[in-house]
């Protein structure tokens, strides 16, 4: 992957120089799911940018000048605007560029993306600490009783709807806004927890066969490097993969 | 507007009918500070709306179907269609309504618009931490973590430069912020903002403008009702009336 491969910046590193012209750059780390966001919206927009990934266990101190709290995404451009927070920067980046729009243009159905939107916040946390349980090996058998509650929520949607994706027949925003975390379900060990939601699975069967979600899948054995090592506080988990 | 000062539909109560033509509805309550941006929007923005106040602690069933968290705010256009989440509600009404617009067209301002929401986002159930909090003596925690949620936002004025927080003219953020601001007089936490003038300055600003005073909660009213809504009473929502 062009620009995905390149090494996480840690402390004592150099700042980067400022953001050419013509490009957009973005603060990541390679297996991030909210960075994985933006880089999806990147990609399906056909936006020139590039990728600077961030040691998130050993932060440059120049990274908290770009967000005060050290945290990814961050979108930087050449005028040296700062945009941050997940959904903030995806948003940006769909108003600020021509092509494609990934929101509709209806101001309802906008409404109805965002309402979705907050019917999935609860997964991101309840997938956080089944990983972090199952790693420990821990009980976790409530938490994916929660997951599972969450996934019907979201299954009862597909239901009613009765189109493909969560916006329509075609892919758009919010898809990509929910993808990471379905794709992470399998190398996180809880894919079990679609098992009762057909519409949810059929869902993720037709995610993986977006041009732009397959451009930047991650391999399953790589995924699995980096959280043996992450868990084993190894400061060279983020850069697992890369030559 | 029809309705602001109608008393709030409880169980029992008929389910209201389709929105005429022309109108949007908004499902509120008078001192649901949510409730209040969704308000301040339509105001703003000169919308033709009607005003169904709910009862918040005796719930009408039909309200389920209108959002099943029984939450408000809740929007309904004439076409059936269901608007949930104050933030959500008042971009909806930006986008759908014409005049003038409360959010910046410039991506980048709009994108700054919604940091500084983020900024903001643990105001609320702080506040809401202290309105439960039985003794009021004990609250020094909550009144530093209060002030230290508004030095971020003393900070955002700073920086900018400007008496709004969208720049020099009031826009979208200042009235999604507003109605907790508001609330600081009747739950008496204004030294929570002692440290912060550039946000008083905003304060008195925001008092001036034409949809914030028209939709000012007189502070007794406001204290009855929070006295009747701590004790679950079913007559809190419609305090006043």
């Amino acid at each position: 992957m062009p620009g995905d491969g390149t090494k996480a910046l840690a402390k004592g590193s150099c700042a980067p120089g400022p953001v050419p012209e013509g490009l957009i750059r973005i603060y990541s780390m390679r297996f991030c799911p909210y960075s994985h966001r933006t880089r999806l919206v990147l990609r399906a927009k056909g936006i020139r940018h590039e990728i600077i990934n961030i040691n998130l266990k050993n932060k440059p101190e120049w990274f908290f000048s770009k967000h005060p709290f050290g945290q990814i995404p961050v979108l930087e451009t050449s005028q040296c605007q700062l945009i941050y927070e997940s959904v903030i920067a995806c948003e940006y980046l769909d108003d600020a560029y021509p092509g494609r729009k990934l929101y509709p243009c209806d101001p309802y159905e906008r409404a109805r993306q965002k309402m979705l939107l907050e019917l999935f916040c609860k997964v991101p946390q309840l997938t956080k600490e089944c990983l972090v349980a199952l790693r420990c090996r821990r009980e976790c058998a409530d938490l994916k009783i929660a997951l599972r509650q969450e996934f019907c929520n979201l299954e009862k949607i597909l239901d009613y709807e009765n189109t493909t994706f969560f916006g329509g027949d075609c892919i758009s925003m919010i898809d990509y806004l929910l993808w990471p975390w379905f794709e992470r379900l399998d190398v996180y060990g809880i894919a079990d927890c679609v098992s009762h939601t057909p519409g949810l699975r059929l869902w993720i069967a037709a995610m993986k066969q977006d041009a732009t979600v397959r451009a930047l899948l991650t391999d399953k054995c790589v995924f699995q490097g980096y959280l043996s090592l992450y868990f084993r506080n190894s400061p060279s988990a983020f850069d697992y993969g890369l030559c | 507007m029809s309705g602001l000062s109608a008393r709030s539909l409880a169980k029992g109560s008929a389910p209201p009918g389709p929105v005429p033509e022309g109108l949007i509805r908004v499902y509120s309550m008078r001192f649901c500070p949510f409730a209040k941006r969704t308000l301040l929007v339509l105001k703003a923005k000169g919308i033709r709306h009607e005003v169904i106040n709910i009862n918040l602690k005796n719930k009408p069933e039909w309200f389920f179907k209108k959002n099943p968290s029984g939450v408000v705010p809740v929007l309904e256009n004439s076409k059936g269609q269901l608007i949930c989440e104050s933030a959500i509600t008042c971009e909806y009404l930006d986008e759908a309504y014409p005049g003038k617009k409360l959010l910046p067209e410039d991506p980048y301002e709009k994108a700054c618009q919604k940091m500084v929401f983020e900024l903001f986002s643990k105001v609320p159930s702080l506040v809401t931490s202290f309105i439960r909090r039985q003794n009021k003596e004990d609250c020094a925690d909550l009144k530093e973590d209060l002030q230290k949620e508004f030095s971020k936002l003393e900070e955002v004025l700073t920086n900018k430069k400007t008496t709004f927080f969208g720049g020099n003219s009031l826009s979208m953020i200042d009235y999604l912020i507003w109605p907790w601001l508001e609330r600081l007089e009747v739950l008496e936490l204004n030294e929570c903002v002692d440290h912060a003038p550039k946000l008083k300055l905003w304060m008195a600003a925001m008092r001036k403008d034409p949809a914030v005073s028209a939709l000012l909660i007189d502070v007794k009213a406001h204290k009855g009702f929070i006295d009747l809504y701590l004790q679950n009473s079913p007559e809190a929502c419609d305090y006043g009336l």
